[in-house]
């Protein structure tokens, strides 16, 4: 089959998994989705191919807008959305990052076998859901000033090394060192801090969780031993983002956007695009900004990796280092990034738009950290609570295919109100105590409302991902604790 | 004045109708707030809001926001929100501010309740426009 109908949507296929959307109407460039017919089958149900189309029409988007296989309609720019924007001539647009900016996801890796922890498990999860705070206003793990919360929007981990909660080798194992250098907290609101400085720490609620796994599965050996990663091994991902403050300041950008650039808007398809135009005031406050909340969620995540290694220790009646609680990589899913990318041949700094997508830059690539330079970038792929999870890294071919990205996730396919009509949190739960997954939330809606059977198929997301050499699996985990809001 | 919740395949969607501004914004707030928790009690006290925007939608924005603002700074769920619109004078040069609302809500303690958490609200697909019977309004929540 050469193309496909989706609606009055009809998408060319390029090769294998790559299908696109011609340039028409408003549109700057084509669009593109990665995805097998399968995925495309679920994609093409909601409104991620009109968005996609919508986002092209942000000026300066080079090349063409891409949709990840595990993409999903979204508030403007599609779930799953990569889009690299010019910074001379093109925009940067607080809709096509997201609220959560930085939202993301760690793993950290231990020393313990899976049967080193079974038996435990119950107690495991109680602990880490008495000590992890999760949901609506439960606070963090540590209570702070307004010159507390300057401090970590200006420096990042580096903050947090300085605190005690973390060691230097966390650091090593961050994007990009864990801080990024142009935060300026001044351009973060009074209010965004206000709501951030009680949230330092937490996971929040919605998708957001704790996970401990096991690894089920290595693939690629040599990848696998490099990321310290092996067969029955348990390892602990934390996906969650910068809280309040990072929305605080999308929407204060957003709004200040909407006033200060209503010539571009009006040329926009939704208004949730509104974008500041590359070298406007606005651009670079934004991107200050953005780049400050960006330090506040690798801290909150770090602060929750501290408290789960403090919660292990009272568990298992050791200390956190002799049980090998390193961080294996943090890699952020909803960020815009200065990043530079080679464009019919020549050199172009890019912001590079990834919303529901991670950053996925191949072995030898300048910025991978030394310790991954040989191997690649590892990217974290969170599965649902049923499907478990995926290490992938880096493939030779993202940065000629996508900007040097890959998917995020397994990616939602049922709302929320559906779910909650199709499932029940406690006959959730018990199923997954079944297959010996200890799951505990505030809210048993919250479990409904993630169902496994809401998500696409992760394992069909990640051989995508693969096929197309974007990320190369090197290793699957399954769940055996996991804690939400 | 009410309000349903809608199908959105990672957010939620709030569909509410007034007789008036007023109580199509103050519908769409208690939608937020049933996005968030099913079972509420009675307890709480009451605080004030007050907003000012350049537009209608802007003004239902910085007010949904607000609210969000108000729920992660007092600690509580704003439930039970009553809200007045005006339009001002024409004489006010200050287009910014060319709408104004005043309005409270029943702040429930966080503590006593099970939420779940809406990050921010959404200018996408949102429509205020006059109905049958008043207003409807349609906004998508981020969750």
């Amino acid at each position: 089959m050469d193309t496909y109908e989706a609606g009055d949507v009809t998408l060319q296929k390029v090769r294998e998994y790559v299908w696109e959307i011609p340039r028409e109407g408003g549109m700057n460039t084509p669009a593109r989705v990665l995805a097998s017919e399968r995925l495309l089958d679920e994609i093409s149900e909601d409104k991620t191919l009109e968005q996609l189309k919508n986002s092209t029409h942000l000026p300066g988007v080079t090349k063409y807008a891409i949709c990840m296989p595990d993409g999903h309609q979204g508030y403007g720019f599609p779930v799953g959305g990569v889009a690299g924007i010019d910074t001379e001539d093109g925009c940067i647009s607080p809709g096509a990052v997201g609220y959560d900016i930085n939202c993301g996801v760690r793993m950290m890796r231990t020393n313990l076998s899976y049967d080193d922890v079974r038996g435990q498990e119950e107690e495991l999860v109680e602990s880490l859901f008495a000590n992890v705070p999760s949901g609506l206003g439960g606070g963090g793990v540590v209570e702070s000033d307004l010159a507390t919360v300057d401090a970590i929007l200006d420096r990042g981990m580096e903050w947090a090394l300085e605190e005690g909660y973390a060691v230097p080798e966390d650091l090593a194992h961050c994007e990009d060192e864990g801080v990024r250098h142009d935060s300026d907290p001044s351009k973060v609101s009074q209010k965004a801090k206000d709501r951030g400085k009680n949230q330092i720490g937490s996971l929040g609620s919605g998708n957001h969780f704790l996970e401990v796994q096991r690894v089920t599965d290595t693939y690629l050996d040599d990848v696998a031993e490099a990321y310290g990663l092996e067969e029955d091994q348990i390892v602990v991902l934390i996906h969650c983002g910068s809280r309040g403050l990072g929305h605080q300041v999308c929407t204060d950008y957003l709004r200040k956007i909407e006033k200060a650039h209503g010539g571009l808007l009006s040329k926009l398809p939704d208004k949730e695009l509104a974008a500041a135009p590359a070298g406007s005031h606005l651009a670079e406050d934004y991107y200050d900004a953005m780049c400050a909340a960006i330090n506040f969620a690798w801290v909150n995540r770090q602060l929750v990796m501290h408290r789960t290694r403090k919660v292990f220790e009272r568990v298992f009646d050791d200390d956190w280092e002799s049980m090998g609680m390193d961080l294996l990589y943090d890699v952020a899913h909803n960020i815009a990034k200065k990043e530079m990318h080679t464009i019919d041949g020549e050199e172009k700094e890019l912001y590079v738009h990834r919303k529901g997508a991670t950053r996925a830059f191949p072995a030898g690539h300048p910025e991978v950290p030394g310790t991954y330079l040989d191997v690649g970038q590892p990217i974290i792929i969170p599965g649902s609570m049923g499907a478990g999870s995926y290490v992938l890294r880096g493939g030779e071919a993202s940065m000629d295919l996508t900007f040097g990205s890959t998917a995020h996730g397994a990616g939602r396919v049922m709302s929320r109100t559906q779910a909650k009509k199709d499932y029940w949190g406690g006959d959730v739960q018990d199923e997954l105590a079944q297959q010996h997954i200890y799951v505990k939330a505030q809210s048993g809606a919250t479990v409904a409302e993630e169902a496994p059977g809401v998500y696409k198929d992760v394992d069909e997301v990640v051989r995508v991902s693969d096929a197309l050499g974007i990320g190369d699996k090197v290793a699957r985990t399954f769940p055996v604790c996991n804690i939400k809001g | 004045m009410s309000y349903e919740l809608r199908d959105h395949t990672a957010d939620v969607g709030v569909e509410a109708t007034g007789a008036t501004l007023g109580e199509v914004f103050a519908a769409t707030a208690d939608g937020l707030a049933g996005a968030m928790c099913e079972d509420v009690p009675e307890t709480g006290e009451r605080f004030d809001v007050t907003v000012r925007a350049e537009s209608k939608e802007a003004l239902l924005f910085d007010y949904l926001d607000e609210l969000i603002y108000q729920r992660d700074v007092r600690a509580v769920l704003p439930v039970e929100n009553e809200v007045e619109v005006r339009e001002e004078a024409e004489d006010d040069e200050n287009d910014q501010s060319a709408w104004a609302l005043e309005g409270s809500a029943r702040g429930v303690p966080l503590a006593e309740i099970t939420a779940r958490e809406i990050k921010a609200v959404t200018y996408s697909e949102m429509a205020l426009e006059k109905a049958d019977s008043g207003w409807r309004a349609y906004v998508v929540f981020d969750v």
